[in-house]
């Protein structure tokens, strides 16, 4: 008797680690896609300021929709950095995606001016710049979908019985996907200048 | 020793394996017995009665025997499942990290570029690589089951104070392992000790909720028992050191010899035993030498390139003595290694090596039989260089972005872009047609850029986009089948070559995402199975029929007499889909009869006393497919001069 409890004792312990480890996994897992948004998201801020630069010397009435932009953007760069050193807490990536919307949006208005000047559209660096930025959107879109893939994975793994319950006793607290609501702005932002 | 060889010997140490670890756990499940009626007649449960047989309990030994075996069994098999399942599991448990793909700093952009050389080189798709960072000592390891899940780690000493040869040489030396097998049975053995590992656990969990509890509420009476509870606690701990030692002993046997083995084919791959060499010494040399830091560090020790923590005797150690292993590779070495700090190797820009080495589009490339099988697995010097060509004639931007996952995704799909102008119309309407714009655009822009690229570097652009798509979701990576799909199907007639571009991709992926082989074997006989492919590869360089019957003629020579009857089937019976089942069966088999079957093909393909660089690449591809790493195909000259044995050792 003493041996069947030891045996169903034993094998919990065995469930409940290797339910731990399958956690541990899946939480890797969307830590390191949240790694693969990151980069995509500081080659991004990079280019920002290099494209109001060059927008600068045309759009000479319209500085407050650049600095517009440029706000966004430090504000979004501050964002992500917070959101880097804690993937998935909910309030970092509430932030992230609301400082990810604004600064869309305010590049949005900035290409909707740009519209409107000509030797600015066909300006050779403004571009090359606006592919580069909208390659660099693609693959944030997509590294965000992957991102969104694993969360849900593991959101979904730590409510399954038995990890549901040694999951809230060990740290495994809801992860949270990365969503910009900017339903609108979004096509703005795709304006081609080709 | 071949390839195949290797992969024999590798399939029977594994049995050894098997048989030394039943062995231990016999003793262990004795071991367990002996304390259990030791305990019992200790409290009295089993009197002493007739003496001869009060030691035996038919029914407390069955149940113990059976509990003891499910646990240790079922403890190996989940840690090896745990370990097999994710590659990088093991560097992530050791504070690695994955290197970012698009690092700008220098030492982890050389590492990538070696690491992908190395790759192109020896036929394998790029593993994922992983930094220790707080990692000071020089070491290294690989893990992977098979050559789509596996996986380099290196540490912070490892990237920044070797110079580049010297990391060539290491990396080389893990990529051996990875092509022998030894990889493989490597995540074995830590499953294995693993298993012994929890019985002592399960001692030492004992004593240590004895200690808890026994605090406060000690009772009277009760101090017998408890003493037995201690007894059964501290001889279960007992036990499992004593287990966990002699598994560590074969543990460490095992590995010892097969580190010679790596170092020598290390030394082969590179044609520069100075290399390897030099980071050995530079191990000797360094005051932290190649000691592994994290926790956990132990239970990897066997993966390592160099001993990872300090061992008492040198029966444990997993490595041989460095002195010994730098006087194999450099004779002329005294056996001194002065102590001392080492500095970080100053780099300048990445080398991309002059387009002079490349080959000319079109060219055609001579092959025998012998030859190609002895490639296989086994790469040279000049395979090296040859890759690095190759990779050099890819444009470099697509280089640098097919490390990410949106383009490495346009990279797969804009590979099975058919040449005719109206079937690739079609194929790109039809990606248009699953709703998203941005992915077709983006797979024309890669086709342009791929444009320049020569056919023989095809395949290693593939090679090259799969460590980005292990970082797929495994939604995206439906997706990404779903489109394949979608560009095979716009083409109505497939090419033998956009067939097996397809197969390699989808055979890799597979792997990767689903953490287990589909369990059904295709109902096909091995006979039926190398007739099909033989013929298949017969017709396919044809013009007509008593072509493919001299080209069919001189596969089955190939194979051993008495094998088995071969025939030769007609053109319309030779179905792709039948294909699949074919290589699927046949990558199934023992290594030696694959290897006589890649044989068997070179020389069907090879006949008409040429190959074209569309057939080297296809034949690549199907030994890929049969789970043999071949390197790219050399022009003509390389090709004879590595036929000759005296330029293979080991």
């Amino acid at each position: 008797m003493a041996l069947i409890v030891l045996g169903v004792l034993l094998l919990a312990v065995v469930l409940l680690v290797s339910a731990y480890n399958r956690l541990v996994e899946l939480r890797n897992r969307y830590k390191n896609a949240f790694s693969q948004i990151d980069v995509q998201l500081k080659r991004r801020y990079d280019l920002v300021p290099n494209l109001v630069e060059t927008a600068k010397g045309y759009l000479k009435h319209e500085r407050q929709t650049l600095e517009a932009v440029i706000v966004a953007r430090n504000q979004a760069s501050v964002a992500a950095q917070r959101a880097a050193a804690t993937p998935g807490d909910a309030a970092a990536m509430r932030d992230l995606g609301g400082a990810e919307a604004a600064l869309g949006g305010a590049l949005g208005r900035m290409f909707a001016l740009a519209e409107a000047y000509p030797d600015l559209k066909s300006n050779t660096t403004m571009n090359q710049l606006s592919e580069e930025l909208a390659s660099t959107e693609n693959k944030v879109a997509f590294a965000r979908q992957a991102y969104n893939d694993a969360v849900m994975a593991y959101n979904t793994g730590r409510e399954i019985f038995p990890v549901s319950i040694i999951a809230g006793a060990t740290g495994f607290v809801e992860a949270r996907s990365f969503e910009i609501e900017r339903a609108v702005e979004r096509d703005v932002v795709k304006v081609s200048f080709a | 020793m071949d390839f195949f060889e290797a992969q024999e010997r590798a399939r029977r140490r594994t049995g050894w394996l098997v048989v030394l670890f039943s062995l231990a756990v016999c003793g262990t499940v004795m071991a367990v017995y002996a304390v259990a009626t030791v305990a019992l007649h200790l409290l009295g449960l089993r009197p002493l009665t007739d003496l001869p047989t009060q030691f035996w309990y038919p029914d407390l030994f069955w149940r113990i025997a059976a509990s003891t075996l499910i646990l240790v069994v079922g403890v190996s098999i989940y840690k090896t499942r745990a370990v097999s399942a994710s590659a990088d599991a093991i560097a992530l448990g050791l504070g690695g990290r994955l290197l970012d793909p698009n690092t700008v700093d220098p030492h982890e952009r050389r590492l990538l570029n070696v690491v992908e050389e190395m790759a192109i080189a020896s036929g394998v798709p790029v593993p994922t690589v992983h930094l220790l960072p707080q990692e000071p000592g020089i070491n290294a390891f690989a893990v992977g089951l098979d050559a789509s899940r596996s996986s380099i780690a290196v540490t912070d000493g490892c990237l920044r104070l070797l110079s580049r040869d010297e990391l060539q040489g290491v990396v080389a030396h893990e990529f051996s392992h990875l092509l022998n097998g030894d990889a493989r049975i490597n995540v074995r053995l830590l499953g294995l000790v693993h298993g012994i590992l929890v019985i002592g656990l399960i001692g030492s969990a004992i004593l240590r909720s004895l200690g808890r509890s026994s605090g406060g509420s000690r009772r009277k009476g009760n101090v017998g028992g408890l003493s037995v509870v201690i007894f059964v606690g501290i001889s279960l701990y007992l036990i499992g050191s004593i287990g966990v030692f002699f598994a560590r002993l074969i543990k460490a046997a095992v590995s010892r010899q097969r580190e010679l083995l790596a170092d020598a084919a290390g030394a082969q791959f590179t044609r520069n035993p100075a290399g390897l060499a030099g980071a050995l010494k530079k191990i000797g040399r360094f005051s932290r030498g190649s000691r592994i830091l994290a926790p956990r560090a132990e239970e990897a020790s066997h993966f390592y390139f160099s001993e990872g923590m300090a061992r008492i005797t040198a029966l444990m150690s997993t490595h041989p003595p460095l002195p010994e292993r730098i006087r194999i590779l450099d004779p002329q070495f005294a056996g001194e290694l002065p102590g001392g700090q080492l500095e970080p190797v100053a780099l300048q820009e990445e080398e991309i090596p002059g387009v002079a080495a490349a080959v000319p589009v079109g060219h055609r490339i001579s092959l025998r039989p012998a030859a190609a099988v002895a490639s296989v697995g086994a790469l040279g010097d000049q395979h090296i260089a040859y890759a690095q060509s190759l990779l050099a004639q890819v444009p470099q931007r697509l280089r640098d972005s097919i490390r990410e996952p949106w383009v490495a995704r346009a990279v797969v799909l804009a590979l099975l872009l058919d040449g005719k102008a109206e079937i690739r119309t079609a194929q790109l309407s039809a990606l248009l047609a699953l709703g998203d714009a941005n992915l077709a655009e983006e797979v024309s822009r890669v086709a342009g850029a791929l444009r320049t690229c020569p056919m023989e570097a095809r395949l290693p652009v593939l090679d090259l986009a799969l460590p980005a798509l292990r970082r797929l979701s495994s939604a995206q990576c439906g997706d990404l089948r779903a489109a394949v799909d979608r560009l095979i199907r716009a083409d109505s007639r497939i090419g033998l070559f956009e067939y097996t571009l397809q197969r390699v991709l989808l055979r890799h992926l597979a792997a990767h995402f689903e953490s287990r082989r589909p369990p059904e074997r295709p109902q096909i006989e091995v006979r039926e199975a190398s007739s099909l492919l033989l013929s298949m590869l017969a017709h396919a360089g044809a013009t007509d029929p008593g072509e493919a019957a001299r080209a069919f003629e001189a596969a089955r020579a190939e194979l051993s007499p008495g094998r088995f009857q071969l025939t030769l089937l007609p053109r319309d019976d030779c179905g792709l889909r039948a294909l699949d089942r074919a290589l699927d069966r046949l990558v199934e088999t023992a290594p030696r009869l694959r290897g006589e079957i890649l044989g068997a093909c070179v020389a069907a393909v090879a006949r008409d006393g040429k190959v074209t660089i569309a057939e080297g690449e296809m034949l690549r591809a199907i030994s890929d497919s049969l789970g043999c790493p071949m390197p790219p195909l050399l022009p003509g000259e390389h090709v004879q001069a590595m036929a000759k044995p005296a330029a293979r050792t080991g």
